[in-house]
């Protein structure tokens, strides 16, 4: 169902240093709880969302995403993790929150080599060395003009994210910077 | 004395390879390494270009990127010339193509050079006041004339088929500048754990080392100390090297604009290669190492070709191993004129005079050249320079006795003091003092973590300019170093002449043409402030930004109104440092890059069913379905036709979405709406009117309660991201007690509309979970269930009056589920339909358009839509100025129905309506057609229009005057169709 957005961009960008591939399916909640429930909602839950703005917690399975006061991206693998939205029903029942079902609304892209962080970097403003950006740390920032989120999934991984519809342009960057490397 | 047989001025082979390059059309030889300046010299060819006004022939002034005479044309082929480049700084590849400017036919014969023949007629605000009257000559006359006449190279013609890159960079020390002072401190800094970035706009790291051969540094010759450097430098894994680079413009927070050059120099570049790279950098701390730029001589006739800067002359033969001339005459008011005047004698040119401005020099001077035979004539000026195309005397004048005395040259160095380079300290708003000791103005208080260092601090000479870089960046490193002294100099404010001022031509901006009389001018005509003499007389504007010229233009300035330089002060400096090409700024911003186009999911079948497009907001939509070689017109009728008679489908995935959810849903919707949301029951639906603050419509959509605390909430297309930033805003800066959640969904779901008497026929057999029967799926209801084995929000909604079911499915899903309900609905005829068809659908029934049929100032009465404000809340935003004296005042612009009395007439939107077209022009306008289109269900055309007391005028003419005829039309309401509603029960 994704090959039909043109975001079919082959599997490999650039010569091994550059790979941006579209990540598959995905399920993904957006979930909005006050800071001063998280305490209890995650001693409930056992969900574990981290605490900070910017902090992830990571499996194969889930993504757990912090990326506001009162804001969680949560991202699964469907085959793995098939619970969590009836889980999050169920505790609907007792904490006031908020979480929307958010699968379609994005696409995300693995942006990993040696080329990544420049690659990021020609469209994204942030420092992302690793000092300032360890793996782990997500944000939403931009990329030239589309928004996204980004996270450091490795030394030289990240994950993007971005709503569908801006993938093209983003994808239409990468390839032109995959081509100035070819060419230079 | 050898010289190098293609290149006469070539004092010694090189060793590089010879290349060719064509100028103007011949063909001459360089030399790899060169510049197309040094090229030219090599040669013998002074006359570069034309002046800016006075169309004077000139050569070059500098050797680098202060250069304001020689600009070129440099010409890469179709849509890739360059116009206004420098030719000190254009680097020569064999076949490199350029041209002079701002000639015609030739350099040699240009006709427009009869400015300077009159130029007593062309003084500074010549054309301001000359080209007055009368005033309907400008347009076309006086404009285009200046514009031709005036001006340095044509814009290119063709588009640029180049492409350009872009980054971003960040690090603890960016320094800008490689000369010694910039090494010095790159290399304190590669010895700590900071990311340095260390830039120099030419090809080599050096600046002024790499023209001062005489030099060693701590026992190396410059050229081994240089490469020893470089090495350490390109070794240190913390330090990046950018050459080619210019630091363009220094913004807030230690921002900084750097453009790289990557292909220009080179002879094979293709196309597709990046030409520059953008580069947009945030370092903690700015080093700023960029020198000096020498200071020209104010005398008659200094903008001859041939005549130059000293260091330029200096660096031609240390850097080049080009003589500028064979007898080079030398006028100084510096000492360090002395060393390229020693410079050039000892690389076997005859240096007849140096003539010294000031009384008296050091005796070390004096002895150098008594040593070489060169002659001293102190106190003395250059009153005169002959030759037409290039200097070959010069009359020297001594004013003590008033003799004056003719000598031969075909050169002549001028050095007047140094200016320290200030451009980038001053972007940044860090503040500037005068120091009388150099006559100049150095940094003063830096405004963000920035220094300078080096001659651009006012500390001249190689080891304070090397010992202050070590410092600046946290090292210690001492050097011991063997140089010429940079020595001192005297500014003078005028030189003697036994002319009098207003004969003479003595150039103080050569890019701009202004003289030092023109200066006086201004001042004497009432500009006593320096930014106003600026904008008056030119100086210092344009692409040059004053750097050979705002120095002496202040001092020349003060002394006409009488103030210190301090007080004179100086004019701003404005980003780009050099003239910089568009593409650069673009970056990788151009083609399918340069704005994001959002699709739907559904986008590709429209293309591929030959949709035609139109943009809404940054959304690529379709707006018609043409069939073979249809137009619009019957393109839409034939959409129009089959919704209303049997079936349409119709992408409305760009609508805004919004989920709302928590506790205190309702109440946030009662706030942020007209309408009442609390009775609301779930799984109904109701049109929402959304206010600002100052009671004006700013949104309108449908809204679904999903669940007591969750509302599907739609928005127009383009109004999404702005009504999702007014709800947050409101949630959190007025009722953050609220326990509500916002959340975009647009993208989220993708929606097909189906609105025909048929649309439930056709999505019936594949629905699972929702019962579809009338009764229990009226209109303005949602349903939660399966379409084709896929979740769906269902909506019975319609807004084209016909039974409309809105199928939301997940985005992904959008293209299948598009594609077989269509195959579906080929039983019914089903037509896909775009927005143009949407329009004419729902203007057939007066539903508006936000943006369309509302401007910013039709509140919900205006638009006849009172019925959608509650009267029973307390609160929501805009209420409050519902109640304005002028909102409810007499004599608003209420949103009507027009029908043209001839029902053929489609009406132009836009157009103004008046209530008697025979009043006297200008007329007294009442209104405007917001919506006008022909209708194929009703068999004639309709519009919508807001009319000034409209409600009142229902049944009464207006008219529309239109270029060459006047239209009436009827007044009345706005649905034209099916006014009760039947038709959404049709099916």
């Amino acid at each position: 169902m994704l090959v039909d957005q043109g975001l079919e961009i082959g599997d490999t960008l650039s010569d091994g240093c550059l790979t941006v591939l579209l990540v598959s399916e995905r399920t993904r909640y957006s979930l909005r709880i006050k800071a001063e429930d998280l305490t209890a909602f995650n001693l409930e839950s056992g969900l574990g969302l981290p605490e900070r703005i910017g902090q992830s917690s990571l499996t194969e399975a889930r993504m757990q995403l912090c990326l506001g006061p009162d804001e969680w991206l949560i991202v699964t693998q469907p085959d793995l993790d098939k619970g969590l939205g009836a889980q999050l029903k169920r505790l609907s029942d007792s904490f006031i929150f908020s979480f929307t079902d958010i699968s379609h609304r994005n696409i995300a892209l693995t942006v990993q080599g040696s080329e990544a962080v420049a690659a990021i970097n020609i469209g994204c403003p942030l420092d992302l060395s690793p000092e300032h950006f360890p793996v782990g740390k997500v944000t939403r920032t931009v990329f030239e003009n589309a928004p996204i989120m980004l996270l450091r999934t490795g030394e030289d991984v990240f994950h993007l994210e971005c709503w569908r519809s801006y993938g093209p342009y983003v994808t239409g960057l990468f390839a032109r910077y995959a081509k100035d490397i070819e060419m230079s | 004395m050898t010289t190098d047989q293609p290149n006469p001025y070539r004092l010694s082979d090189s060793g590089t390879r010879q290349i060719s390059f064509t100028f103007d059309g011949k063909t001459y030889q360089g030399r790899e390494g060169d510049t197309l300046a040094s090229a030219l010299l090599a040669n013998g060819v002074h006359l570069m270009g034309r002046s800016f006004k006075y169309h004077r022939p000139r050569g070059v002034l500098g050797s680098g990127s202060e250069e304001p005479n020689a600009l070129v044309s440099f010409d890469r082929g179709a849509g890739r010339v360059t116009p206004n480049v420098r030719a000190t700084t254009l680097e020569l590849y064999d076949g490199l193509v350029a041209n002079s400017q701002n000639r015609w036919p030739s350099l040699k014969r240009d006709v427009g050079a009869f400015n300077n023949t009159f130029s007593m007629f062309f003084p500074a605000g010549f054309y301001n006041k000359t080209f007055m009257w009368p005033r309907s000559f400008w347009d076309k006359v006086y404009e285009p004339f200046i514009r031709s006449m005036a001006g340095l190279g044509l814009a290119p013609t063709k588009p640029d088929p180049d492409v350009y890159a872009s980054t971003y960079g960040h690090c603890d020390t960016l320094i800008v500048g490689a000369g010694p002072a910039g090494l010095a401190a790159a290399l304190a800094a590669s010895k700590t754990d900071n990311r340095v970035i260390l830039v120099d706009e030419n090809p080599a790291l050096g600046g002024s080392l790499l023209s001062s051969e005489k030099a060693s540094i701590d026992g190396a010759s410059i050229t081994d100390w240089l490469a020893q450097t470089e090495q350490a430098l390109r070794q240190a894994k913390n330090v990046t090297i950018l050459t080619r680079t210019t630091a363009i413009g220094y913004y807030h927070d230690n921002f900084i604009a750097l453009a790289e050059r990557l292909t220009d120099h080179l002879a094979d570049a293709e196309i597709g290669q990046s030409r520059e790279r953008l580069h947009r950098i945030r370092s903690d701390k700015v080093i700023l190492a960029q020198g000096a730029i020498e200071r020209p001589l104010v005398f008659h006739g200094n903008d001859l070709p041939g005549i130059m800067l000293a260091s330029a002359a200096q660096t031609f033969l240390n850097r080049y191993g080009t003589a500028v001339g064979y007898e080079v005459a030398v006028f100084t008011s510096h000492d360090s004129a002395y060393g390229a005047a020693f410079d050039l004698h000892d690389a076997g040119v005859h240096v007849p005079v140096i003539i010294e401005a000031r009384t008296d020099i050091d005796a070390d001077l004096r002895d150098s050249a008594a040593a070489r035979g060169i002659e001293i004539v102190l106190a003395a000026a250059v009153s005169n320079c002959f030759g037409k195309w290039r200097i070959n005397a010069l009359e020297l004048y001594t004013p003590i006795n008033g003799k004056t005395r003719r000598i031969k040259c075909d050169a002549l160095l001028m050095c007047g003091g140094w200016t320290p380079s200030l451009h980038l300290w001053s972007h940044s708003k860090s503040s500037i003092k005068w120091d009388d000791k150099i006559d100049a103005f150095v940094p003063g208080k830096a405004n963000e973590n920035a220094s300078c260092v080096g001659a651009c601090n006012g500390d001249f000479g190689l080891q304070t300019a090397l010992e202050a870089g070590g410092r600046v960046a946290g090292g210690e490193a001492t050097y011991t170093v063997s140089e010429v002294p940079f020595g001192r100099g005297e500014t003078f404010r005028s030189l003697p002449n036994y002319k009098d001022v207003s004969k003479q031509k003595a150039f103080v901006d050569f890019q701009n043409d202004a003289t030092e009389k023109d200066i006086s001018l201004a001042v004497r005509e009432g500009f006593s402030s320096i930014e106003h003499v600026k904008r008056y007389t030119t100086i210092g504007m344009a692409t040059d930004q004053g750097k050979t010229s705002n120095l002496n233009a202040m001092q020349i300035a003060s002394v006409a109104v009488k103030k210190s330089v301090q007080e004179v002060g100086l004019t701003t400096f404005r980003p780009p440092y050099t003239p910089t090409t568009f593409g650069a700024l673009a970056g990788y911003r151009s083609g399918d890059l340069f704005e994001v186009e959002r699709k739907t999911s559904i986008d590709s079948w429209a293309a591929e069913n030959d949709a035609v497009f139109e943009p809404v907001s940054i959304w690529r939509r379709a707006r018609y379905f043409p069939n073979g070689s249809e137009d619009m017109h019957a393109a839409v009728a034939r959409e129009c036709k089959a919704t209303r008679t049997s079936l349409g489908i119709f992408d409305a995935s760009t609508l805004g979405k919004i989920e709302i959810v928590g506790p205190d849903a309702a109440k946030f919707m009662n706030l942020m709406y007209t309408n009442p949301w609390a009775k609301l029951a779930v799984g109904r639906c109701r049109y929402g009117l959304m206010l600002r603050e100052d009671g004006y419509i700013y949104d309108d959509g449908v809204v679904g309660r999903m669940a007591e605390d969750r509302f599907h909430v739609t928005t127009t297309t383009g109004g999404a991201p702005r009504v999702f930033r007014h709800m947050e805003d409101y949630l959190q800066s007025e009722f953050p007690e609220l326990d509500v959640w916002l959340t975009s969904t647009t993208e989220q779901w993708a929606v097909i509309a189906l609105n025909g008497p048929n649309a439930r026929k056709l999505i019936a057999p594949f629905i699972d979970g929702i019962d579809l029967s009338p009764d229990a799926f009226p209109h303005m209801a949602v349903r939660e269930g399966k379409i084709f084995g896929i979740e769906t929000r269902l909506f019975r909604v319609s807004f084209s009056g016909e039974l409309g079911f809105e199928v939301n499915v997940p985005a992904h899903y959008g293209r299948a589920v598009w594609e077989a309900l269509f195959e579906a609905g080929a039983e019914y005829g089903i037509v896909p339909y775009g927005t143009e068809a949407m329009h004419v659908l729902r203007a057939e029934k007066g539903f508006i358009i936000v943006g369309q049929d509302t401007d910013g100032t039709v509140t919900p009465q205006d638009a006849g839509m009172s019925w959608a404000v509650s009267k029973k809340k307390k609160d929501f935003v805009g209420k409050r100025s519902l109640m304005r004296s002028d909102i409810v005042a007499n004599g608003r612009r209420q949103l009507v129905g027009l029908l043209t009395v001839d029902p053929n007439v489609v009406l132009e939107e836009g157009a103004q309506i008046v209530a008697d077209p025979d009043q006297p022009i200008p007329m007294d306008m009442i209104g405007h057609v917001t919506s006008s289109y022909w209708s194929e269900t009703l068999g004639r055309s309709i519009a919508m229009a807001v009319v000034k007391g409209g409600f009142d005028l229902e049944g009464k003419t207006i008219f529309v005057p239109m270029p060459g005829t006047t239209h009436s039309a009827k007044v009345c309401n706005p649905v034209f169709y099916d006014p009760d509603g039947e038709r959404l029960n049709v099916g």
